[in-house]
């Protein structure tokens, strides 16, 4: 390993708007997408007919690349996103575009690259003047064309070469095409001089849950490729040539990093639980959603998958998907997940972003009409999302396909949704399909779904505790409001206890539970978990190296003396204080002082 | 010439994608087809993708299609039905 901090290089800051969350270190890749410089050349008749000719080529090569990046985006990111390709492609078939470069180039006698700069210029001189900023913004997939073209007519080809496992993208401008050609397992951030939060690329980083930040002036022209470099997007901030201090400050807050000092091979990991020095075991499962994470779930040796996202094939589809689209895309996550079985969650989501028709404007969407309230209401999208499900638990018999269904806040939910289920069933047998067997759990995520816990766990199969609302709805503090951020205590006692409460209720009655929130997926909260007695933890699939590790260098009954430690404690200071303490005191190999907790004093209020 | 009125209901206006949607639409028919401002203020190639962005037409905005050509009453029911839906969004 590098001494990546001890470089003669001065740590350098930056200040840019985060447009995607997340925290990330690692190398430079510098890409060129800015403006180029242009040169004019002067051509004879003759060369002019050959220099339309090499344009056509270009035009068409360009087209060519377009077709791959729009079904590789439309595949990978959904169909919204691969729109914006479908008018890049309008775009380089328009006359005013093409048409008007090939007059260019006869009449003025001037290289391809000279036309295609002076016409785009003229294009964009007459977008600045358009008031709307969303659709002025527009423009810079005009901008993403034309370079598109200018880099193809300089014979250059696309940038898949350089990306190393740890790539932090640093580019002028981020454009789409850009972004979408990228290995996006590899890249850990997006940085760029230019962009806003209404631009594609920023719509995409966040689609994909990959740190970016723009509006960071001058930093590619003072950054190098292979430079060291760390990012905090939420606070919108760089530094380049971090000190091997600041590097490890980013590193500990950084979710898709593994620690140094875990070996990750390439290629898979076999999968099976972590088990602490007491020998007790803990399942370790992945939450997938784009298919781009898919190979994380071998490479990382997940045991299945622990929740799938299902509502992201509303927007891979625009619109709600078919029965046959589901079935096909949960017959994948079954083949993807194994013996150990795979959890598909019913869409989560509410009128707003399903984008139905007669969809009001809700005042309060966290407490309005979504998730299992919207499937009811919906009774049509839910009866084909379960067909779906039966159908494709039917193909691999060995692999157990479990349902789970979200934001349950009362039995009543469960029974209608199982009334249905059994319909379902019954109807798919009548019809001669074939139907599979399946689980049905209640995701533990609202107070009134804690406080009911035993009842719920008479009449499901399992729960899933999905702790990043669970704090939200607990606490009544929303997540994305930098207002509220101080409020937002992971460890406050309130939601340990209703944690412990729902663990405990669900041993009484025999039910198996899966904590499949973030909090699983960082090691500090991991123990905790453990402690309270959490044995089933699903997590981003890159996550589960480190947590991996931190399990198999501890021992259950410590976890459970501190969390019970922790469950008396009065206040969230008091308890992180508490980790903060018993942790690095404990196991200071495991846990890095930037890794828990922070002081009180350092931050917040 | 067959000619007919029509407001851009959806919230982000007619954006890259949704006239990339028009775009695509009307270039199904052989017609000319012309989409101007009522207000007077630009008007575009209902086939050119660049030339529609230009109209910058935002949600609210009243436009006129026109067209000439064989299919002219086809083409512009076609072009005002996807823009009424709103280009399928919200």
């Amino acid at each position: 390993m590098e001494a990546q901090g001890s470089s003669a290089k001065a740590e350098e800051r930056w200040q840019g708007l985060g447009v995607s969350d997340g925290f990330a270190t690692g190398q430079v890749l510098r890409i060129h997408t800015g403006a180029r410089s242009v040169y004019r050349a002067t051509l004879t008749k003759e060369e002019s007919e050959e220099e339309i000719n090499r344009f056509r080529e270009a035009v068409e090569e360009t087209r060519k690349r377009l077709l791959e990046i729009r079904e590789r985006a439309g595949r990978e990111i959904g169909a919204e996103q691969a729109y914006i390709f479908d008018a890049h492609l309008l775009m380089l078939e328009d006359r005013s575009l093409v048409g008007a470069a090939e007059n260019y180039i006869r009449q003025e006698g001037t290289n391809a690259e000279w036309a295609v700069r002076v016409v785009t210029d003229r294009l964009l001189i007459a977008y600045a003047q358009i008031k709307d900023d969303y659709l002025r913004e527009r423009s810079s997939d005009v901008e993403d064309v034309t370079r598109r073209l200018l880099t193809t007519l300089g014979g250059e080809r696309s940038l898949k070469q350089g990306l190393t496992e740890d790539s932090v993208i640093v580019a002028e401008e981020l454009l789409p095409s850009s972004i979408a050609e990228l290995d996006f397992a590899r890249v850990r951030a997006l940085i760029s001089d230019a962009g806003g939060w209404t631009s594609h690329a920023a719509i995409i980083a966040r689609g994909l849950g990959i740190p970016a930040i723009v509006g960071v002036r001058d930093l590619h022209r003072r950054s190098r490729t292979g430079d060291s470099i760390a990012v905090d997007a939420k606070k919108g901030e760089v530094v380049l040539h971090p000190l091997t201090v600041t590097l490890n400050e980013f590193k500990a807050k950084e979710p898709h990093r593994v620690f140094s000092n875990v070996a990750v091979e390439a290629g898979a990991t076999e999968a099976k639980p972590a088990r602490t020095l007491d020998g007790v075991e803990i399942a370790l499962r992945a939450n997938v959603e784009l298919r781009a994470e898919y190979e994380g779930v071998r490479r990382y040796g997940a045991q299945g998958i622990g929740l799938y996202r299902s509502e992201f094939l509303w927007s891979l589809h625009n619109g709600i998907p078919s029965e046959d689209e589901q079935t096909e895309a949960y017959a994948e996550v079954v083949r993807l997940a194994g013996g150990d079985g795979a959890t598909i969650r019913l869409f989560d989501l509410g009128g707003d972003k399903a984008g139905l028709p007669e969809a009001e404007v809700e005042r309060n969407p966290a407490l309005g009409l979504r998730a299992i309230r919207f499937c009811l209401q919906h009774e049509e999208v839910l009866r084909r999302q379960i067909r779906a499900c039966l159908r494709a638990a039917a193909t691999e018999k060995s692999v157990p396909l479990k349902i789970v269904l979200p934001m349950v806040s009362d039995i009543t939910d469960v029974r209608r949704a199982r009334r249905i289920i059994a319909e379902e069933c019954e109807r798919l047998k009548i019809a001669e399909t074939k139907c599979g067997e399946i689980k049905t759990g209640a995701m533990i995520e609202v107070p009134s779904a804690v406080f009911t816990a035993h009842a719920l766990a008479r009449e499901v199969d399992f729960f899933s505790l999905g702790t990043n609302d669970l704090v939200q709805y607990i606490l009544a503090v929303d997540r994305g409001n930098d207002n509220v951020a101080a409020w937002f205590r992971t460890l406050h006692p309130a939601v340990l206890r209703s944690i412990d409460y729902t663990l405990t209720a669900a041993r009484v009655h025999s039910i198996p539970v899966v904590v499949c929130g973030e909090m699983a997926s960082s090691p500090a909260y991991a123990f905790v978990l453990v402690g309270l007695g959490a044995r089933d933890l699903s997590m981003t699939p890159s996550a589960i190296p480190r947590v991996r590790h931190m399990i198999a260098n501890i021992d259950a009954e410590s976890a459970r003396r501190i969390a019970e430690e922790c469950l008396r404690c009065d206040t969230a200071d008091d308890a992180e204080e508490l980790i903060r303490q018993r942790l690095s005191e404990g196991w200071p190999h495991l846990f890095s002082p930037e890794s828990l907790p922070t002081p009180k004093s350092a931050d917040k209020i | 010439m067959c000619e007919r009125c029509v407001v851009i209901p959806n919230r982000l206006g007619l954006h890259a994608r949704a006239a990339a949607q028009l775009v695509r639409t009307a270039n199904l028919y052989t017609s000319d087809v012309r989409i101007e401002r009522l207000d007077g203020s630009a008007a575009a190639d209902a086939k050119s993708l660049l030339s529609v962005l230009m109209l910058a037409a935002a949600r609210g905005t009243q436009l006129r299609v026109r067209a000439e050509g064989e299919d002219a009453e086809q083409a512009i029911k076609h072009v005002c039905e996807v823009i009424a839906a709103g280009f399928g969004e919200e």
